[in-house]
């Protein structure tokens, strides 16, 4: 057999091995969000004449009538034929909204992520290069400040900067200019969409409304990449090998990237895997902020409403991307490494 | 054609030169003009469906729904302190030409206007009309609430006379029956349409009318995304706006934004045309600037309080409840909480201790005095106070935090100590429905603010609005008899009375209308403080 088809045999393995996990997962928001207190029914029966009747229809339509292991057989039924309940924030199947939106929130995560490790691992590799060094320090404070400087207070200065002081920047608001028609949707994610479409004019525009959130999130996540690859990096450079390889006169350029940075990739893998999965979630401050269409915002206003679908399928959704993440993590392992296999 | 690319000569650079000079000269021209014709309004609410009677429906769903829909009769407009404001007691005809009302007060019979025609074009007819007022009393939906309140309950009150002609019968003369038919409720679906999309399970089409329209309004949907943002086109046949004329603009953009500061932001910068959702300070702010227009309208129809809930002690002890009324430091509240942007119902004087109006709601003779405080403290059998807590939602937090501060300060002057418990909005929702908030702090909005309507649905029976839970055989008696009595001058008496019998046995403390700040760029004109509390896109122009 060969390597490829091996390597799917094991993750498709691996991935069914998670689905228990997957359905505690499902269980167990199900259950927190009906101990959680709040009545959905007479949240959004809050109209100015909404009275009991209101209260039970709408209680009646989110089948809270009926008892709790029924609801829960219910929804557990209706998951598994892929339908996860109406929201009453947006008024359409949860299904439908996660799916308009996780493309907003992947495209951002995968700009940002991609931003943060083009400048976090050189900054990384700079700093182990010279530890202690003003570099090295420079690096340190970098770091320090991208995590102390929450999301929504980095993301407002740069909105205040760049959109309001200097007018650079698009209006803040949405994936892409509001007056700009959208290309057909083919994958969801703008800039594939607008590139298929052939419209350039339109790709700017979303690249360039892209550019201050994926900035805003990419900063809270330099540090923990930067610091990892700094780590990783002094570790492998001061391994035998590296000092064998110097020995026998390689050049600086081949021992840093082929050699060391080649080694000190795997711990960094393992963080970007984990760093996708929280941003992809906690990003919900940036895009409030930026007005982003994605799941997390949508989550979290689901969450206050206490509608409880929106916030289950979020939850099952992230869940599933986790285990996702972790299982393309494995993979790279591999790749990166060919004495670890996947199982 | 990639040799194009690869080797171009000199034609073809002059002719890409050409095309890309042209582009770059074209594009902004074209862009600012669809720009100048556009209204873009910026929210930091969502719109959640396209029919407005969705239970759960937003407020700017309703917005929305205005726009799309048109309605039998709509409310004028007067001047309220230099400012328009929609005007109760003037109801105009929208779909209606004219209606006219019987002698007894039990028949309103309204003429349709014969040119009026749906959005696919086809005409409106009094059948239209009686299959949505049909629908409006007997799907479970919103309407029905809504439209009891102005005796409207039944499909047999409505009768189709002839194409034109519509008859509406009460059981009993209702002042309120007319101004329901111009909430935003009753809109005239186009039945043919909305029938055609009707199961078995769903006669009245509520599924397929959440993401679709059927109506004659001024404004037809473009694209509609739930919770993001609507765009919608006018509708160039319309002609029910003030002379007969069409909506002034051609296309409306409806954009969520959650952000406060970036709305304000977005507005300052010329972006945005018009939002009425800003912070106090925000607001303040922009109109400190004085570079953008900024009308700041107290919310006539509307109230927020300090609620007790009168069946729980302490607060079931009407000494008490007024301790608390002279312990409040209204006017740093006032500033604090609202930056003094609104109408403070606090501070007034009554002569004789009788209500001087029969209006509501009207300033309250209570202002910050500590000492009488104390006597009703000691008056109650408690002069070295109490402990509680004081709620308020997390929604309202930038408001109700600042005032729960003082209050709290305040009150432990006189040796009540508070506790301040911010809640979740549904939460909150739920333990006052389920009448557990002891002390809290609430607004209540009423469409139609007529006075009896007000005592009605928030100081009557086992309901959620009646905050204060009060059961006053008096005031209930006065209230429903208020409801049907045709004199004015008599409605009008027992409104004083009310009002004085409401401040004697303080349920709750009305402490002012918050003002609605709406902030527009200059050019733009029309702007009506309306009952829904959102902005009539069709009120709007742009000079």
């Amino acid at each position: 057999m060969s390597q490829v088809a091996l390597t799917a045999r094991r993750a498709g393995r691996r991935f069914l091995s998670s689905l228990p996990a997957l359905l505690g997962v499902l269980v167990f928001t199900f259950l927190l969000m009906r101990v959680l207190p709040g009545d959905p029914a007479v949240f959004f029966a809050s109209g100015p004449t909404a009275g009991k009747e209101e209260i039970e229809t709408i209680r009646k339509q989110m089948g809270l009538d009926k008892p709790m292991p029924e609801q829960l057989g219910r929804y557990l039924v209706d998951v598994a034929q892929g339908n996860l309940g109406r929201s009453l924030t947006t008024g359409q199947p949860v299904s439908a909204d996660l799916k308009e939106r996780l493309p907003a929130s992947l495209e951002l995560t995968f700009a940002a992520l991609f931003i943060a490790l083009l400048s976090a691992v050189p900054l990384g590799i700079a700093a182990a290069l010279r530890p202690g060094s003003v570099v090295d320090h420079g690096v340190r404070l970098l770091c320090a400040l991208g995590v102390c400087v929450p999301t929504f207070v980095s993301g407002l200065l740069l909105i205040y900067v760049f959109y309001y002081l200097l007018g650079y920047a698009p209006d803040p608001t949405g994936r892409v200019d509001i007056f700009t028609s959208l290309p057909p949707r083919a994958t969801g994610f703008l800039l594939i969409d607008f590139a298929l479409a052939g419209d350039f004019e339109g790709w700017r525009a979303a690249a360039s409304q892209l550019v201050l959130p994926a900035f805003t999130m990419a900063l809270f996540v330099v540090a923990p990449l930067a610091r990892i690859t700094r780590a990783a990096m002094l570790s492998s450079l001061g391994s035998d090998f590296v000092r064998t390889a110097r020995s026998i006169g390689l050049s600086r350029w081949r021992i840093i990237v082929v050699y060391a940075l080649r080694n000190a990739i795997l711990p960094v893998l393992t963080i970007t895997g984990i760093v996708f999965s929280t941003m992809l979630g906690a990003n919900v401050l940036v895009e409030k902020v930026f007005s982003w269409p994605g799941v997390a915002s949508y989550a979290l206003d689901a969450l206050l409403a206490s509608d409880y679908a929106p916030v289950q399928g979020f939850v099952l959704l992230m869940a599933f991307i986790f285990v996702l993440v972790n299982l393309v993590i494995d993979i790279l392992y591999g790749i990166a490494d060919p004495r670890i296999s996947v199982e | 054609m990639i040799d194009v690319f690869l080797k171009p000569t000199r034609r073809q650079w002059l002719m890409g030169a050409t095309a890309l000079v042209a582009v770059s000269l074209t594009a902004p021209a074209a862009h600012a003009q669809s720009r100048a014709e556009t209204l873009r309004y910026v929210t930091g609410a969502v719109v959640n469906t396209l029919d407005p009677t969705m239970p759960g429906s937003t407020r700017e769903a309703f917005a929305v729904s205005l726009s799309t829909y048109d309605r039998l009769v709509s409310f004028g407009r007067k001047q309220l302190n230099g400012k328009w404001v929609f005007d109760l007691d003037t109801v105009r005809g929208e779909l209606a030409e004219s209606y006219d009302v019987s002698p007894d007060g039990l028949k309103i019979t309204f003429h349709l206007r014969k040119d009026a025609k749906f959005q696919d074009g086809t005409p409106v007819t009094a059948e239209d009309v009686k299959w949505s007022l049909d629908r409006a009393v007997t799907a479970n939906s919103l309407a029905k609430a809504q439209l009891l309140t102005g005796s409207l309950t039944s499909p047999d009150q409505f009768k189709v006379i002839d194409p034109y002609t519509f008859e509406v019968t009460l059981p009993k003369p209702d002042k309120l029956a007319l101004p329901n038919l111009a909430t935003v409720y009753p809109v005239i679906f186009n039945s043919k349409v909305a029938k055609a999309h009707a199961t078995a399970d769903d006669p009245w089409a509520q599924n397929w009318l959440k993401e679709n329209t059927a109506g004659s309004g001024a404004f037809v949907i473009e694209t509609f995304k739930p919770a993001e943002q609507v765009i919608l086109k006018r509708n160039d046949a319309w002609n029910r706006g003030p002379a007969n004329s069409q909506a002034a603009f051609k296309r409306l953009i409806v954009q969520t934004v959650p952000e406060a500061s970036t709305r304000a932001n977005l507005v300052e910068r010329g972006d945005a045309d018009i939002v009425i959702d800003l912070q106090p300070t925000d607001a303040a702010a922009l109109e400190a600037k004085g570079k953008l227009k900024v009308i700041s309208t107290p919310q006539y129809n509307a109230i927020s309080f300090i609620s007790f809930n009168n069946k729980i002690p302490p607060f079931d002890n009407v000494n008490v409840r007024k301790a608390i009324a002279y312990a409040l430091p209204y006017d740093d509240m006032f500033k604090a909480a609202l930056f003094g942007r609104g109408f403070p119902l606090y501070g007034a004087t009554w002569t004789d201790g009788k209500a001087p109006s029969g209006g509501f709601p009207i300033p309250q003779p209570v202002k910050l005095d500590l000492a009488k405080a104390k006597e009703y403290l000691a008056a109650a059998g408690m002069p070295d106070g109490f402990s509680t807590t004081f709620s308020f939602n997390v929604g309202q937090a930038n408001v109700a935090e600042p005032m729960a501060a003082l209050l709290k300060e305040s009150l432990a002057k006189i040796g009540i100590k508070v506790e301040i418990q911010k809640l979740p909005d549904a939460q909150m929702s739920t333990l006052i429905n389920e009448k557990k908030l002891p002390f809290f702090t609430e607004n209540i909005v009423a469409w139609l603010p007529s006075m009896d309507y007000f005592y009605r649905n928030f100081y009557i029976g086992n309901i959620r609005w009646n905050y204060s839970s009060l059961d006053n055989p008096q005031i209930t008696e006065i209230a429903q008899a208020a409801r049907f009595e045709q004199d004015k001058a008599k409605y009008e008496a027992m409104g004083r009375e009310l009002n004085t019998l409401n401040f004697e046995i303080m349920p709750q403390i009305p402490i002012w209308q918050a003002s609605q700040d709406a902030v527009m760029a200059p050019s733009i004109e029309g702007y009506t403080y309306q009952f829904h509390r959102q902005v009539d896109y069709r009120d709007l122009s742009r000079k």
